[in-house]
């Protein structure tokens, strides 16, 4: 599988702050200073039922599909949403 | 049971209603005898497969809110935006149209109440709230992109059963409010709005709650019409302001509207004791079945049966306003009609029939229906029937089949008891009249405080 180059990873996270800004239930404030270590509950107080809504978007933002089982198993890091992004469009190749 | 010398009192009430802005608008336009029903375009647009095209809407944006449309279906409102600060996002995310609607009525309630945040979660305070559900959006798109379009579950995002679930008005204020008393709805179709609030004053009569914020939603939703548009029992052929018109020889079905009336119930002794406003003291409530088995049609024997528990428990009835159902369809109007003169005689009160002017809001109508009496009580007006401008000189067809066991005379002899203008007198006692889909009839009397 390719290997994603810091900028890549770090254009994939400005494409997935730009998907969370369009989430209202996570406070705008909490999305200054994102970095791939950030967690979505802990970090940015995001509601637990959220994850899937951001899971959703971030499909439709990046044209991927997740399997069912990517999702069973995601952390709640930044990172953890880049590395399926990246897994995704590589197994749709 | 009831507690022997408890009572309830009305200490707060919100309303949104089809073309008003707030409450004083509401009661303006009632008293006023103007109608709040317009063409429905949404309901329109679907040409031909739409039978009637009137309706008692109320868009989101008239109640400051903008729907943010989901990136998968631009028909589907993944959440709202609440252009008045009232309700957090958090609360917004859980809630469809009629839930925001239930939250922004429980805040409204309890300012008007005067209620402290301690009062508000503490276990005294209920919250009883429900709609009828005839249908929402929130499923349809769900439904829609699973089945036909073939989309994984989760595309219709985490929220459709919080935001479509039964009692999820009650569920969305409780979180809102964070009460820790009982979080309950009650469903009875177009009598759901006062069972809830019936429910809610034998809680605090029974001495299980203090106060509690109580009523019933419809919020708009295309598909609730739709159910009763195929039933044809929606009014057609009328201009907006003339569909609705309850008691009149021509009527020809109901107007679809849509709502919410949130009102606040108190202890009477702990709301006077706090120097509340009291808007209205509830003298009784009483609920029952047809028991004849039919889902639609009306019942002289169980309305008869209504009144009688009505007063069963001792409640002294003697009503200067009958609120009644009256929705406008042929056969409900004049059974609840006859009913009411078999009891109360010929004289000596009036009806009043709001949904004349406002159409019928289903799960919201008897919520809605009872705030419109609590302005009566407070203006000491009389509502009208607008539109009641014929009446039957003949009797009734049922009037004439063998077992009829009501008055022999035709509606055009209680024309004294239908006004068409408001009507300026003391009134000191109102019932509330409501009735549903399955045969259940509900009865409450409010009177003034004295």
């Amino acid at each position: 599988m390719k290997e994603y180059t810091q900028e890549e990873r770090q254009q994939i996270l400005d494409e997935l702050l730009d998907v969370l800004r369009t989430v209202r239930t996570i406070d705008p404030a909490r999305l200054e200073g994102v970095t791939e270590e950030t967690d979505f509950l802990a970090d940015m107080n995001a509601p637990s039922t959220e994850l899937i809504n951001i899971a959703v978007k971030v499909e439709q933002r990046f044209d991927v599909e997740f399997e069912d089982d990517d999702i069973d198993r995601l952390g709640s890091k930044v990172k953890d949403v880049i590395d399926l992004i990246i897994l995704a469009k590589e197994r749709s190749k | 049971m009831p507690v022997q010398g408890r009572k309830v009192a009305v200490v707060g009430m919100s309303v949104v209603a089809p073309t008003c802005k707030n409450l004083d608008d509401f009661s303006n336009k009632l008293f006023a005898g103007e109608s709040m029903i317009r063409l429905w375009d949404k309901a329109a647009a679907y040409g031909k497969q739409i039978r009637s095209t009137v309706a008692g809407y109320v868009y989101p944006e008239d109640t400051d809110l903008e729907p943010v449309y989901n990136a998968v279906s631009s028909e589907y409102p993944e959440t709202y935006i609440d252009h008045k600060g009232r309700i957090p996002d958090i609360n917004l995310a859980t809630a469809d149209l009629g839930s925001i609607w239930a939250m922004i009525g429980s805040k409204e309630c309890i300012d008007m109440a005067g209620w402290t945040e301690a009062e508000v979660r503490s276990e005294g305070t209920a919250v009883v709230i429900g709609s009828g559900g005839g249908g929402n959006e929130i499923s349809r798109v769900a439904w829609h992109g699973f089945f036909k379009e073939g989309k994984k579950t989760r595309y219709a995002g985490s929220h459709t059963v919080d935001r479509a679930m039964g009692y999820r008005e009650a569920a969305n204020v409780s979180c809102f409010i964070k009460n820790r008393g009982a979080c309950e709805a009650i469903v009875s179709a177009c009598a759901t709005g006062l069972g809830n609030i019936g429910y809610a004053y034998r809680l605090i009569k029974f001495g299980l709650q203090d106060r509690a914020v109580t009523g019933g939603i419809e919020g708009t939703a295309l598909e609730t019409f739709i159910g009763f548009d195929a039933m044809q029992v929606l009014s057609k052929g009328f201009s907006p302001a003339e569909s609705s018109r309850p008691f009149d020889l021509n009527r020809n079905g109901f107007v679809c509207s849509f709502g919410s009336g949130i009102v606040a119930l108190e202890e009477y002794e702990m709301a006077k004791a706090r120097g509340a406003k009291i808007y209205a003291v509830i003298d009784e409530y009483f609920n029952n079945s047809d028991g004849d088995g039919d889902m639609f049609a009306p019942s002289f024997a169980g309305q008869q049966r209504m009144w009688a528990g009505l007063s069963a428990g001792g409640a002294q009835i003697k009503p200067d306003v009958v609120k009644v159902h009256g929705t406008s369809t042929p056969v409900g109007d004049i059974i609840e009609l006859l009913s009411i003169a078999e009891v109360l005689g010929e004289t000596g009160y009036h009806l009043s029939a709001p949904k004349s002017q406002f159409g019928h809001m289903l799960g919201a109508a008897g919520s809605v229906e009872f705030i419109a009496a609590l302005q009566m009580l407070d203006k000491q007006k009389v509502s009208p029937c607008i539109n009641s401008d014929t009446l039957n000189t003949e009797l009734e067809f049922f009037q004439l089949k063998p077992g009829w066991a009501g008055p022999m005379k035709p509606v055009a002899a209680y024309r004294h008891l239908i006004p068409q203008q408001a009507v300026e007198k003391e009134i000191n006692q109102i019932v509330c009249l409501n009735y549903g889909f399955g045969g259940t009839n509900s009865a409450i009397a409010i009177s003034k405080d004295v």
